[in-house]
């Protein structure tokens, strides 16, 4: 063990952080992997935000890395693979160029095409419309078309990194504005099912059972932030639909 | 027409689950199960909120469910159990009720609201607490085997 290979180890640990995993086994996961390197004792604390690993190798001499986090998101093809390679690390200890290289082969991964996501944020709104009791063709389809709207301000926001909360704030204002717009023209008397189905996209429902899953087994810290941001992300939404409502709702 | 009706409410939670499921970059059979999942969750849901007329309770069941099917499906697959629930669990993620809320904030009614705001915490908790739940009921069972 040297730091060479901590470093490897926690860029593991880093983008499993990043996909979306639980904490704790973020956390289990590194104390595997340094143990199958004969580590002597390893001491990790890992939040959503930071990580922090001390080991002492097999020559006793101790080695601390930290690794600061800003992204989170979910995608469990990466997660997978992560789970996968820890599972092979653990088993076969390879040499830190071969870590390396398998860690590359997955961070090359062939990514998911941008018309797809597209079609996936039309196509969701629409079928929430549905399922939430709309059987209007017209209510479906422009559920769809805002629908596309929000996922193209959803990628311009992740690709300048706003602030994951105003940006949430701003999705959900637009999408109110754009119904209002609807209601205004006439093209649709009912605005709930449009709006309902949008809100589903832009929801933290994962956030919420993430942080509720991290407080049960024992990750207060974490728990306690995911919990926050769910919560905080689910009042800037409320608030952005609210707000021109506040404003034009004389007007109807 | 309830045959039809729920025919299509539960077809749009397949399309639904499926488009979050190609969102969170889920592939192959677990795309699909997962989606499946979701119509499953939904039915199920739609079944026994005729039955039992108490939706945080028969979220909660429906969660404990599903939680259930996801870990069976995730040792087959060889995945994460957690994610594939929560993608399986989308279609009950209590958006409608969420903004009925915020209409009722909108609208200065507030005590509307107030009763609104607390059953929409209580669908999430109740989705949450059934997953988490069977997840760590099913993490020690896992770990006494080993």
């Amino acid at each position: 063990m040297d730091q060479d290979l901590l470093k490897a180890i926690l860029h593991i640990a880093e983008r499993m952080t990043e996909s979306g995993a639980e904490i704790s086994r973020v956390e289990e996961c590194i104390i595997r992997i340094c143990k199958a390197y004969q580590c002597r004792h390893v001491d990790v604390y890992a939040t959503t935000a930071n990580i922090i690993v001390t080991v002492e190798t097999a020559e006793r001499i101790p080695l601390t890395q930290h690794r600061r986090i800003s992204a989170t998101g979910t995608d469990i093809d990466r997660l997978d693979r992560l789970n996968d390679l820890a599972r092979y690390v653990v088993d076969h200890t390879p040499e830190t160029a071969e870590l390396r290289r398998r860690l590359d082969e997955i961070e090359a991964r062939p990514r998911t095409p941008q018309p797809l996501i597209m079609l996936c944020y039309s196509i969701i709104p629409a079928a929430f419309c549905l399922l939430f009791g709309s059987r209007s063709p017209v209510e479906c389809l422009f559920a769809g078309l805002i629908g596309f709207v929000l996922g193209l301000l959803i990628m311009l926001f992740e690709r300048t990194k706003v602030n994951k909360i105003f940006a949430r704030f701003l999705c959900s204002l637009v999408t109110a504005f754009l119904v209002k717009g609807l209601m205004l023209l006439h093209l649709i008397t009912c605005p709930d099912y449009i709006i309902i189905g949008n809100i589903m996209t832009l929801i933290p429902g994962v956030g919420f059972t993430n942080a509720l899953r991290d407080l049960f087994v024992g990750d207060m810290f974490t728990g306690t932030i995911r919990t926050v941001e769910a919560v905080l992300l689910a009042i800037a939404i409320a608030v952005g639909f609210a707000i021109p409502d506040l404003l034009v709702g004389g007007l109807l | 027409m309830l045959v039809l009706d729920t025919l299509i409410s539960v077809l749009s939670a397949l399309v639904g689950t499926f488009g979050f499921g190609v969102l969170f970059h889920v592939k192959g059979k677990k795309l699909l199960f997962s989606s499946l999942g979701g119509m499953l969750g939904w039915f199920l849901y739609l079944m026994l909120f005729r039955w039992l007329d108490r939706e945080v309770l028969c979220y909660f069941i429906v969660s404990i469910v599903i939680s259930l099917y996801s870990e069976v499906m995730a040792r087959w697959l060889k995945t994460p159990a957690t994610p594939l629930a929560i993608i399986a669990l989308i279609p009950l993620v209590p958006g409608g009720s969420l903004y009925y809320a915020i209409d009722f904030a909108v609208e200065g009614n507030w005590e509307s609201f107030a009763t609104k705001a607390a059953h929409t915490a209580g669908l999430a908790a109740a989705l949450s607490v059934g997953i988490v739940l069977v997840h760590t009921v099913c993490r020690h069972i896992r770990w006494k085997h080993s």
